[in-house]
């Protein structure tokens, strides 16, 4: 003996049907969305930074080279538990035509510069007069890098402390947008 | 000794004065109110459902004098929230536009709503009809039993009155 009648088997049926339908549509109609910034595959934004040292560093003066930029603060753990693998790469591509800049956010002078003399890092970092470029790279937290090929369209971003493996992996990536392109052009 | 027509002159100064002053406050506070505007329809990245208005973070006060700097630039309110929206995606925004997963949170209460409706409806107007009908719906063995059973509270009844 059934407790529903057939109008509303039906019923139920058909709430369970569009319910089901929307959920697929939902999660897989979008596909596109699925990115780790909305900047990855565009072209980077342009900035220009002071030095710690007092020079100045635009990207666009890299261009043709693979960057690796990186934000960080005095402040922030991860920042330091990377900074070793972040130095022992940079020695090993620094003649590779792969540039690593370092760009500190929300912190003191004083503090950042006695971070790099604690922490390493030959490579060069400096800050933005304007406080616009993490904004621009829309960087939520410390540490966060993004990785930019030779033609400066940026291939990834990855949040979180790297290694060396990490860090290979993503260069070498990002090293190979240009042979990518040309073989797919 | 001053005459009505340096008087007059005076007043008009003053007034000439008072009129910048104010343009320049009503300025000012049109620009600070368009920055909140904006602020208000944008959440706060590192924050925990806080607008970049309400938030203290550093984040949120770069991303408001961005905003500032942008609308002093020329730029319109929708320029402004697509320069966020391409560098933080849509989650940013305080209300999601109706696509991808998002379009579940608009469908969803008003379907929620439609089939509600409908099911308390069907309901009532189920229970309705039944009063109306009475027990015609009921098979004649229940019928005959229920009968039964009536009787012998009527019995029942009428021994514990005696």
């Amino acid at each position: 003996m059934s407790i529903l009648n057939t109008g509303t088997k039906i019923g139920v049926l058909v709430i369970i049907f569009l319910v089901l339908a929307l959920l697929g549509y939902a999660l897989f109609g979008d596909r596109e969305t699925v990115k780790t910034s909305p900047l990855v595959g565009k072209d980077a934004p342009e900035f220009t930074l002071k030095l710690f040292d007092g020079k100045r560093v635009s990207l666009s003066e890299l261009k043709g080279k693979t960057v690796l930029l990186n934000f960080w603060a005095s402040w922030c753990m991860p920042c330091r538990q990377e900074a070793p693998a972040l130095e022992q790469s940079w020695l090993k591509y620094k003649d590779k035509n792969v540039v690593f800049i370092g760009i500190n956010v929300w912190d003191e002078t004083r503090s950042a510069s006695s971070y790099i003399e604690k922490f390493g890092g030959g490579y060069p970092q400096g800050i933005d007069p304007e406080e616009e470029i993490q904004v621009d790279y829309g960087i939520g937290g410390v540490p966060e890098t993004y990785f930019i090929g030779p033609s400066g369209i940026i291939t990834d971003k990855y949040d979180g402390p790297l290694t060396e493996e990490i860090i290979d992996y993503y260069v070498n990536r990002a090293a190979g947008q240009e042979r990518d392109a040309s073989s797919t052009n | 000794m001053p005459t009505i027509k340096n008087r007059k002159i005076a007043a008009a100064i003053l007034t000439l004065l008072f009129l910048i002053f104010h343009q320049g406050i009503s300025a000012a506070e049109s620009l600070d109110d368009r920055v909140n505007e904006i602020a208000h329809l944008l959440m706060c990245p590192v924050c925990q459902g806080q607008s970049v208005a309400e938030s203290n973070s550093n984040l949120a006060q770069d991303m408001r004098q961005i905003i500032r700097k942008q609308l002093e630039e020329g730029k319109s309110k929708e320029e402004v929230i697509t320069y966020f929206v391409n560098r933080y995606g849509e989650t940013i925004l305080a209300s999601p536009p109706p696509k991808g997963v998002n379009w579940l949170l608009w469908v969803l209460p008003g379907l929620a709503i439609i089939f509600g409706g409908l099911g308390i409806g069907i309901y009532l107007y189920k229970s309705q009809s039944g009063k109306g009908s009475g027990d015609s719906g009921k098979r004649p063995e229940n019928r005959a039993a229920d009968s039964d059973y009536m009787l012998k509270i009527d019995e029942e009844l009428k021994r514990h009155e005696s």
